[in-house]
């Protein structure tokens, strides 16, 4: 028997005291969005809600990474040269492309593999079908630790100007 | 320190300009033929200081019937600037390239002179093309797989039905071996995922979000199955501080440490005996 989420979900401290200084003022609405998919996520999870846990903590990953990359843009055009975010890629791939490309270095526990994609695509149900039939039992405890990770090392690179 | 005094900062500065802006034009090109997705990009024929950039993009979908040229494109023109520095814009289908590369390589012999590739889609890509243009996706050795807990083990019960219900789904964990035990049933080596389509080693921070490594914590068995049938019970990770393990991976670890995980073989029923 696997850990249930209600206890995975009890040791993830960034999901359950967010420190969202990262997400800067004139973002102030995905904040409050964030806080509160957090406290649903929360929620889903000590109710054991496995499917509500991965597309929740998806929505999640691509608002907080959004939130991030709007937030650090100058971080990465002082590597880059230049950078702005494209309108009209607002994937939560594309925020993960960005986010392990100009952050991998500085925060390597906290890159995202290609397949947290895959789990959140799973609230498509032609994309479920070709996994086995307990997907969204991994899925969810892998979404809930990684996100809480992502959290944390967010949290601790640093406040936007 | 003769070669930090040799580093040319300025030409290094301005190729990494250059490449922002043409990865900008290539970031717009991903999205804007429907039916045809960007497969492949290369910059050619480079050349830093020059005011005309080569790219050559191929396109997944429909074949196209040549390599199509459309001359001179602002790099700058996101700023509405029409002016240098330019792309020289040479694009075809994946299916056509592949055709000419087999037939006749002395014309695509120019794509690959100085080329640098600044995207691929591996799945859109053929093998030949990944090789001809040396994408190094995945490190030498490396077995591609998937994590079956007990209990999907206990589902499963042969190796037929557990390949059966993976192979649909892409390998999410992948493992260069680094040592075979010398009862030729176990083995250590270093645990992979795939990030950005290039395999890379966990990190000790990235393992803790996996589901293998807290079943193995709470002393729940574990396997990996790989591709081709070979299947693994878990015995332990260990993380260990080895800078030599850098030449098992594409990227080496910030500080050298890297998770590694022991294995040993099993061998369950091919089919079942019902």
């Amino acid at each position: 028997m696997t850990d249930t989420l209600k206890s995975i979900c009890e040791q993830c401290i960034h999901l359950n005291n967010p420190q969202l200084d990262f997400i800067p003022a004139n973002l102030s609405r995905h904040r409050a969005i964030v806080l509160r998919d957090l406290g649903e996520l929360v929620t889903a999870a000590s109710a054991e809600m496995e499917k509500t846990v991965v597309i929740l903590a998806g929505s999640l990953f691509e608002t907080v990474l959004f939130a991030f990359i709007a937030s650090q843009q100058a971080y990465i055009v002082r590597r880059r040269g230049a950078f702005s975010l494209d309108p009209n890629n607002a994937t939560l791939e594309n925020y993960k492309n960005i986010f392990n490309r100009w952050f991998s270095d500085a925060l390597p526990a906290a890159v995202l593999p290609d397949f947290i994609v895959d789990y959140r695509n799973l609230v498509h149900v032609n994309r479920e079908i070709y996994f086995p039939p307990n997907v969204c039992e991994r899925a969810s405890r892998e979404m809930l630790r990684t996100l809480d990770s992502l959290l944390g090392e967010l949290s601790r690179f640093g406040t936007p100007p | 320190m003769a070669e930090l005094a040799q580093l040319d900062l300025p030409a290094k500065g301005a190729e990494l300009r250059t490449k922002a802006l043409i990865e900008d034009l290539l970031a717009y090109h991903m999205g804007v033929y429907p039916g045809h997705k960007l497969a492949l990009a290369v910059w050619f024929g480079k050349s830093t200081g020059s005011a005309e950039h080569n790219i050559l993009e191929l396109f997944d979908g429909p074949p196209m019937d040549a390599i199509h040229h459309f001359g001179r494109q602002p790099l700058d023109w996101k700023t509405g600037s029409g002016g240098p520095p330019f792309a020289m814009l040479h694009a075809t289908s994946v299916d056509y390239f592949s055709k000419l590369m087999a037939a006749n390589p002395d014309i695509v012999k120019p794509y690959f002179d100085r080329a640098e590739v600044l995207y691929f889609d591996k799945h859109a890509l053929t093998e030949n093309l990944i090789r001809a243009f040396n994408i190094i996706n995945e490190p030498s050795g490396l077995m591609k797989g998937w994590y079956l807990s007990v209990d999907d083990w206990a589902k499963f019960r042969t190796l037929q039905a557990a390949m059966a219900s993976c192979r649909h789904v892409r390998p999410d964990v992948g493992f260069v071996k680094i040592e075979e035990f010398a009862d030729l049933q176990g083995c250590r080596g270093l645990l992979h995922v795939e990030v950005e389509q290039r395999w890379l080693p966990l990190s000790p921070g990235g393992l803790q979000n996996y589901t293998f490594y807290h079943d193995v914590l709470a002393e729940r068995r574990g396997y990996f199955l790989f591709e081709g049938g070979a299947l693994y019970r878990i015995v332990k990770f260990e993380v260990i501080t080895a800078p030599e393990y850098s030449r098992y991976a594409l990227e080496k670890s910030r500080d050298d440490r890297y998770p590694e995980v022991y294995l040993r073989a099993v061998h369950p029923p091919e089919q079942s005996a019902a």
